[in-house]
């Protein structure tokens, strides 16, 4: 089991997300029991579990949605519970949905200009043209082609592809230059195909963005053992592995809990070995 | 004993004007739950019952017949109207069931508008009232207060229709009908009941409970054209109260305005409708989530 | 692959679309129209079309509501009664008969009006904040029947004919008048609204309400305050109907507690709807229509309403985009044909 106890960090990476003995109730059920976490600065760390582990809960309570019945959640040393999206905006956090949310009928260009304007401030500027902002402008077509949106700029939101609306989705969650930034399920409803290539896109973009940490929740194997740097496992509301790949990847208790115990441990280290292999 | 005189006034004439939104309410509260749409012209419906009223009563009364027999031509006044139902529901709301619902709105406000000109077509413009029915009543006396026997009258009936209401909902076949409809209407068709029949008879149900109320409630106060926009916004305060769809809550909100209703006459009589309006308004900001269900 | 236009080429594009030049020449042709009317149309007409420009700065402020924030009201001919009623109590109370005056003065109350009333309604949405605003809209009307002593009760005011940029014009018979000097101040007001307008919806601020209009928690998720922004669009739609109101009483001489009535603010969301919501100008061929046309079955028959409000249940069920909306598919089949004769 991996140690649980704040990471003593030589002052070179600042832990930037810290949760200490989070509990979370539903009712009588208890979908969070005690769960300690935090994310240093930098690094990219995925959240996995079977369903009905308290993932979803979870990111709920790191990003100030939920307020944790118990326990802490601080973001740079401020508590961040229960805040509302508006002010963890302006802390630096930012999420995306497992539901795909887009502005339906506002085009592409439009959808990154309301990001942009919002995270410059710029949203009380009522008489001056938004078209002729220039720095908005600039910064919108950029994301988009980091995301590789160029194509559809003028179309409207509702009649993109599914695929794209995803992108558009989290393409504006990054046109705030979050300082973390936790997605839900980030390709779900993508096809595997494209997966690896969503996820490429994304990564590629936050760095060139300057988006530092992200935080996110995944099932596909395949995506968290290639991008993550550190992965945490959750079953049953309690975090049952935190460590790196290579690390989690031997051990076969945690992996068959959270991928399920009919695609054996086997079956997951030979496709691991199998695009390692064709890597080289 | 002045004070209980108060008192009892007070609740007798509050209990009367919530059976009466009550009857509305509930009205309301069936369209909502099955159809999903509040009807604005609930009050127009209302206004129709309470100068139909007049008429049948006046009519009633010219051919020699009782004063105390007028509820009877009230309650036909309200029943004949309900023809209002089918035709409206299948004539113009059946189109928008599934669109936004600004637009569904617009469509009962709509109705609103033609209704409030059909209105002065028929009776003009001037306030109607029944001559002396509520007089020929007389009053009971009760713990020093005078209680006009006519609103006991209407709180009985009231409180009738409402437990026929609930034993329809409850044992019948039609009432299971429309409480499924009302939480899984994909699950109801699929078990092979024509939702637009059930559409048709539920909102034929709810318009004949505004005619009836506003038949019922003319004798006591006059017919006026502001009825109908008076009258939707008390019961869009009372479904809020109870809960948009609860008829329980109907039930609740209806007592509740009654009283503030009664309260408010009894203490600032001159500001009358403002006073309400500020009820309203007080209702729709401290308690949109409504005291027994619903969600705003 | 197709190829992807250069940055440059795409912030070029964006801020200087075509369409703009044709808009331009489209309004500059209506501007001289509106310009040479008077000299043209008959009194009446004339005289009419000061109604739409009223009505028409009015529904500009509703429909940055409706169609750019998502929020219907139907209580808003309260604000066109706040416009009126200062007319009328400056001008006949109060004895000043500057129409500036009574513009400042207008937008100043529309304001903290909308302010007041806004903050209450916009914690709500749909059909809270509809019978919200039509709560506050009678809660007006019945202040107003009340207090006679006050505000005339239901009589009503007088409103005076008010001085034009210091000029009085006591010696022109009232037609003149109105359809001289008051028409063109009504137009410069009418266009300077429009053009405020366009800036709003085009602007920073303009794009953040339509985000909000289409998704809320979106727009909160990417750090918008919703009830900030809806809260300031109230204001700001207030006080265009406000204006709208101001300028609507000198020409009828008279206001009473019907201006405030519901059924004039649902004459006004009617107007919206049949001009067609969805486009800025649509509200506006709206208000032209609905004048002229209630003017020809008014004249017919008094029970206009019920025609009215059967054409407005037509075109909700058939037709919800309104008049615009039908020239607009129209011109698009149009030009779609066009294309297809062209293309080999």
């Amino acid at each position: 089991m991996a140690s649980l106890e704040v990471i003593d960090n030589q002052g070179k990476k600042p832990m930037i997300l810290e949760a200490r003995d989070i509990k979370k109730y539903y009712g009588g059920f208890c979908a969070l029991d005690g769960v300690s976490l935090q994310v240093e600065e930098g690094e990219f760390v995925s959240i996995i579990g079977p369903n009905g582990a308290g993932k979803t809960t979870l990111i709920n309570v790191l990003t100030g949605f939920l307020k944790p019945d118990a326990g802490w959640v601080k973001f740079e040393g401020r508590d961040i519970a229960g805040k509302s999206p508006e002010e963890l905006t302006q802390l630096g956090i930012a999420r995306s949905f497992q539901l795909v949310h887009v502005f339906p009928n506002l085009t592409v260009l439009q959808t990154l200009q309301v990001a942009v304007l919002s995270r410059l401030r710029r949203g009380n500027k009522w008489l001056s043209s938004l078209d002729s902002d220039k720095e908005v402008l600039e910064e919108a077509l950029h994301v988009a082609e980091l995301f590789g949106l160029s194509p559809f700029l003028s179309s409207k939101s509702a009649a993109l592809p599914q695929g794209a609306k995803k992108l558009l989705d989290v393409a504006s969650a990054f046109a705030l230059r979050p300082k973390i930034i936790l997605l839900d399920e980030p390709t779900s409803g993508v096809s595997t195909a494209d997966k690896n290539r969503i996820m490429r896109t994304m990564v590629e973009a936050a760095r060139q963005m300057g988006i530092r940490t992200i935080l996110q929740v995944e099932h596909d194997m395949d995506i968290v053992f290639s991008f993550s740097d550190r992965i945490i496992a959750v079953h049953q509301g309690k975090i049952i592995a935190d460590g790196a790949p290579k690390d989690l990847e031997r051990d076969e208790d945690v992996i068959c809990t959270v991928v399920g115990k009919k695609e054996c441990f086997q079956t997951f280290r030979a496709i691991l070995e199998a695009r390692r292999a064709k890597e080289q | 004993m002045e004070m209980t005189a108060t008192v009892l006034n007070i609740l007798s004439s509050g209990i009367f004007h919530a059976s009466i939104l009550f009857l509305v309410a509930a009205g309301l509260q069936l369209v909502f739950g099955v159809q999903k749409i509040f009807n604005l012209a609930c009050g127009s419906f209302y206004a129709l019952g309470a100068y139909l009223g007049i008429t049948m009563v006046d009519a009633f009364l010219a051919r020699g017949g009782s004063p105390l027999l007028c509820l009877f031509p009230l309650l036909i006044a309200g029943l004949i109207l309900g023809v209002l139902g089918p035709l409206v529901e299948r004539g113009f709301l059946r189109f928008v069931y599934q669109r936004d619902e600004s637009f569904q709105l617009l469509l009962t406000f709509a109705l609103m508008l033609m209704f409030e000109d059909v209105i002065r077509f028929f009776w003009g413009t001037y306030p109607r009232s029944p001559k002396g029915v509520y007089l020929a009543f007389g009053t009971i006396h009760i713990g020093g207060a005078a209680i006009p026997v006519y609103n006991l009258l209407v709180i009985g009936a009231s409180l009738v229709i409402a437990s026929l209401m609930g034993f329809m909902l409850r044992k019948t076949r039609f009432g299971r009908i429309i409480r499924a409809t009302a939480s899984n209407p994909e699950m109801v068709q699929a078990l092979g009941v024509r939702s637009s029949t059930v559409f048709v008879k539920v909102f034929t149900l709810g318009t004949v409970l505004g005619t009836v109320g506003g038949a019922l409630v003319v004798p006591t106060t006059a017919a006026v054209s502001e009825m109908a926009v008076h009258l939707i916004v008390l019961a869009f305060a009372v479904v809020v109260i109870g809960g948009l769809g609860s008829m329980k809550g109907a039930f609740v909100g209806a007592l509740l305005v009654g009283l503030l209703k009664s309260l408010s006459m009894a203490i600032y009589p001159e500001l009358e409708m403002m006073l309400i309006y500020l009820i309203v308004i007080g209702v729709l900001v401290f308690r949109p989530q409504g005291l027994v269900g619903g969600q705003p | 692959m197709t190829a992807v236009p250069g940055r440059k080429e795409l912030v070029q594009g964006a801020s200087l679309p075509r369409r703009n030049w044709r808009v331009a020449i489209l309004l500059g042709a209506f501007l001289l129209a509106g310009a040479i009317w008077p000299l043209v149309g008959r009194d009446y007409q004339v005289y009419l079309t000061l109604s739409f420009f009223s009505y028409s700065v009015a529904l500009l402020g509703l429909n940055l509501l409706f169609n750019y924030t998502g929020l219907l009201s139907f209580g808003h001919a309260l604000f066109l009664g706040v416009g009126g009623y200062t007319a009328a109590f400056l001008t006949y109370k109060y004895s000043l008969m500057s129409m500036e005056l009574i513009l400042a003065v207008t937008l100043i109350l529309s304001g903290v009006m909308a302010l007041a009333v806004g903050f209450v309604c916009v914690r709500y949405i749909k059909i809270y904040f509809a019978m919200l605003t039509l709560a506050f809209g009678m809660l007006l009307h019945s202040f107003l029947m009340k207090t006679y002593d006050l505000t005339g009760g239901d009589e009503g005011m007088h409103v005076l004919q008010p001085k034009l940029l210091g000029f009085e014009f006591g010696t022109m018979d009232k037609m003149t008048f109105f359809c001289g000097p008051y028409y063109y101040y009504s137009l410069v007001i009418f266009l300077i609204a429009l053009t405020l307008m366009w800036r709003i919806v085009h602007s920073h601020f303009g794009i953040c309400l339509q985000a909000i209009r289409d998704n809320p928690d979106k727009a909160e998720y990417l750090g918008i305050s919703i009830r900030s922004y809806r809260l300031r669009a109230f204001v700001i739609s207030g006080c265009f109907a406000g204006v709208g109101g101001a300028l609507m009483a000198p020409a009828t001489g008279h206001v009473d507690p019907a201006f405030v009535f519901w059924t004039h603010s649902g004459d006004m969301v009617f107007m919206v709807l049949l001009g067609g919501f969805s486009n800025f100008f649509g509200p506006m061929l709206g208000s032209l229509v609905f004048i002229f046309l209630r003017d020809i079955v008014a004249s017919a028959t008094e029970y206009w309403r019920f025609i009215f409000g059967a054409i407005l249940a037509v075109m909700v069920i058939m037709a919800p985009e309104g008049l615009m909306g039908m020239v607009m598919s129209g011109w698009h089949r149009l030009r779609s044909l066009t294309i297809k004769g062209r293309s080999p």
